[in-house]
């Protein structure tokens, strides 16, 4: 669990909307209060052809922050996504990460960059083994050499042995647990920064869950990298984030630290069955 | 004829085939697009290796680099230029378009080499190998021969290397591969300009083995998009499994007494169908190039 401890101690006021702009996140990993966002949204709106899907969102994600995306299925969350991953493109606003303007920019730069996505679905290369999609998640070079590659390559099978076990099986003949494990592994064989999660628990057991999220949790204690986690399990995710915002019907209608979200009375109703 | 006549015939004409479908089985198997064009680069590789010889007068097999090298890079200027363009549309817009292409190229030989038939004669034509009353032509024989070499090193690449992966990859997921990092417009004009090269190595050696003119195009281009289906698409050993299969037919049915030379199409044909109910995915295809 991350920080669950710092979390209760430091958040403030309950059952409060935190605004979303300007507010830097009380629970603040990074060493001082004044460092800029490493992705700052500021009222992007896109959509499909001629339908709207997202209206005027803003949020951010701080150096070595966990923060959650959460919402009902058709919200937007995917669309939220590939339009920061630059697949689709905003209609308005702005996408800056690690002080960059990167609205414009094409997915292939935006993943270079070190924002990369862990797609829904997983999206994995079927055809390919574990080994090949592995090493594709690390096409973009970032970690500089073969040999770190392959250095990298190891430390992903040390955390998740059983791709280790399973490096020359095709892909589409994994569990989904497995396909997401593989999932996972090729986003942060792209050295990321910032590592997008497009719905982690859909469609899993919740053990296989636990697993990965804790595979997560060790992955953002070792290393300086940050998480926006998109779930239609909301506690799930707000059990595991240091922040979350709430998309509905392509608004982001309510955001602030996990644990208040947690308590608060509307989440509970809409979202927690309690 | 012979039992090994026919034998050999049949290796040597199936591995022909496999070469001219190599191209297609990458563009189309992996990658989606359909090349109409493809028969049209075969011939603009058969007079690259044609003005080589006749010019500059290189064996159009020592030439096959350079007539591979000037394909590349007409088929990296097409999808770039234009198929990059129409990628997201319709199937059909490729298609017209790789269409209207075949015809510009077609034409534009016709008007530089005149539809005059064409053949190349090296020293060795003609000569080769006789093993008891077998015999193995030096042309065919190393036709064969760089037939395996471009298919095997087509699967190694795909296969074993970085780009190669890249390739596979986004045939199989276009958006997934975006988000891994790779540029697609580059890799799609790689793919395209790796098929035209393997489309004018084929050329090369089909003016070295046949008198050609620019109309042959279109009865190879039938032929690989049939081959290319039977061996199992975007798989390339499958494209010279097909090739076999194919030549297989050609060499044999002519030969049955009753049947001649006009129903080898026809039976090739209908093998394909056969093939293609008992193995949907044709011979090496596997389901998710699809
Ligand atoms: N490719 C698409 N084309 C058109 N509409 C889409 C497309 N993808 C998603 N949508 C629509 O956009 C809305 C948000 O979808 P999505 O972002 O997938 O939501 P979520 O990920 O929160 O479940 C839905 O109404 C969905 O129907
Ligand atoms: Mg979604």
């Amino acid at each position: 669990m991350l920080r669950r401890g710092e979390l209760n101690k430091t958040s403030g006021a309950r059952h409060k909307q935190s605004e979303l702009t300007g507010v830097k996140g009380p629970l603040d990993t990074s060493s001082s209060t004044q460092e800029k966002p490493l992705l700052e949204l500021h009222g992007l709106s896109t959509g499909y052809g001629e339908t709207q899907v997202l209206w005027d969102i803003s949020l951010h994600v701080m150096h070595g922050e966990v923060v959650a995306l959460v919402g009902a299925n058709g919200a937007g969350k995917s669309t939220l996504l590939n339009t920061i991953s630059g697949l689709l493109q905003s209609w308005e606003g702005t996408i800056v990460f690690a002080g960059r303007d990167i609205t414009r920019y094409r997915a292939e730069r935006i993943a270079k960059l070190g924002l990369v996505q862990v797609p829904q679905g997983r999206r994995l290369f079927g055809g390919l083994t574990i080994e090949e999609n592995l090493r594709l998640g690390a096409y973009t070079n970032r970690a500089g050499s073969a040999r770190a590659i392959a250095a990298d390559l190891e430390r992903v099978y040390m955390l998740l042995p059983k791709l280790c076990e399973r490096r020359k099986q095709l892909t589409h003949s994994l569990s989904g647990g497995e396909q997401q494990m593989c999932a996972i592994a090729r986003g942060l064989m792209a050295r990321p920064n910032l590592l997008l999660i497009d719905e982690l628990s859909l469609g899993l057991a919740p053990n296989i869950v636990d697993d990965l999220l804790t595979a997560i949790d060790n992955i953002h204690r070792q290393e300086k990298m940050s998480f926006l986690l998109v779930e239609q399990d909301v506690q799930i995710a707000l059990e595991r984030a240091h922040r979350a915002y709430v998309l509905e019907g392509g608004h982001i209608v309510l955001s602030g630290p996990a644990t208040d979200l947690l308590k608060s009375e509307k989440i509970r109703i809409a979202y927690l069955g309690a | 004829m012979a039992f090994g006549q026919i034998l050999v015939n049949w290796l040597l004409l199936g591995s022909l085939y496999g070469a001219v479908a190599l191209g297609v089985s990458l563009v189309w198997g992996i990658m989606n697009i359909v090349n109409l064009a493809h028969g049209a680069f075969v011939i603009l590789g058969a007079y690259a290796a044609f003005w080589m010889y006749t010019q500059l007068h290189i064996d159009p097999y020592i030439s096959i680099p350079l007539t591979m090298a000037f394909l590349f890079i007409i088929g990296w200027i097409v999808q770039y230029t234009l198929i990059n363009r129409v990628i997201r549309a319709p199937f059909l817009v490729t298609f017209l378009l790789t269409f209207g292409l075949d015809l510009l190229i077609i034409d534009l030989v016709q008007q530089i080499f005149t539809s005059d038939l064409r053949s190349v004669n090296t020293i060795y034509a003609g000569s080769g190998l006789d093993i008891g009353s077998t015999h193995i032509a030096f042309d065919r024989l190393i036709a064969a021969a760089i037939a395996i070499v471009l298919t095997a090193a087509l699967n190694y690449f795909l296969t074993h290397t970085r780009e190669g992966n890249a390739i596979l990859a986004t045939g199989m997921d276009r958006d997934a591969a975006r988000l891994m990092g790779i540029n697609i417009r580059n890799t799609y004009a790689l793919t395209f300009a790796i098929g035209a090269a393997l489309a004018g190595a084929a050329g090369a050696m089909l003016a070295e083995l046949y008198p050609f003119n620019p109309s042959n195009g279109d009865a190879f281009k039938l032929r690989a998009f049939a081959i290319v289906i039977l061996g199992g698409l975007g798989s390339p050993w499958g494209a010279l499994a097909g090739g076999l299969v194919f030549g297989l037919v050609e060499t044999v049915v002519p030969l049955i007494p009753g049947v001649g030379p006009g129903y080898d199409d026809a039976i090739a044909f209908a093998v394909l169908v056969a093939v293609l109910i008992f193995r949907p995915d044709g011979l090496l295809g596997k389901p998710f190039y699809r």
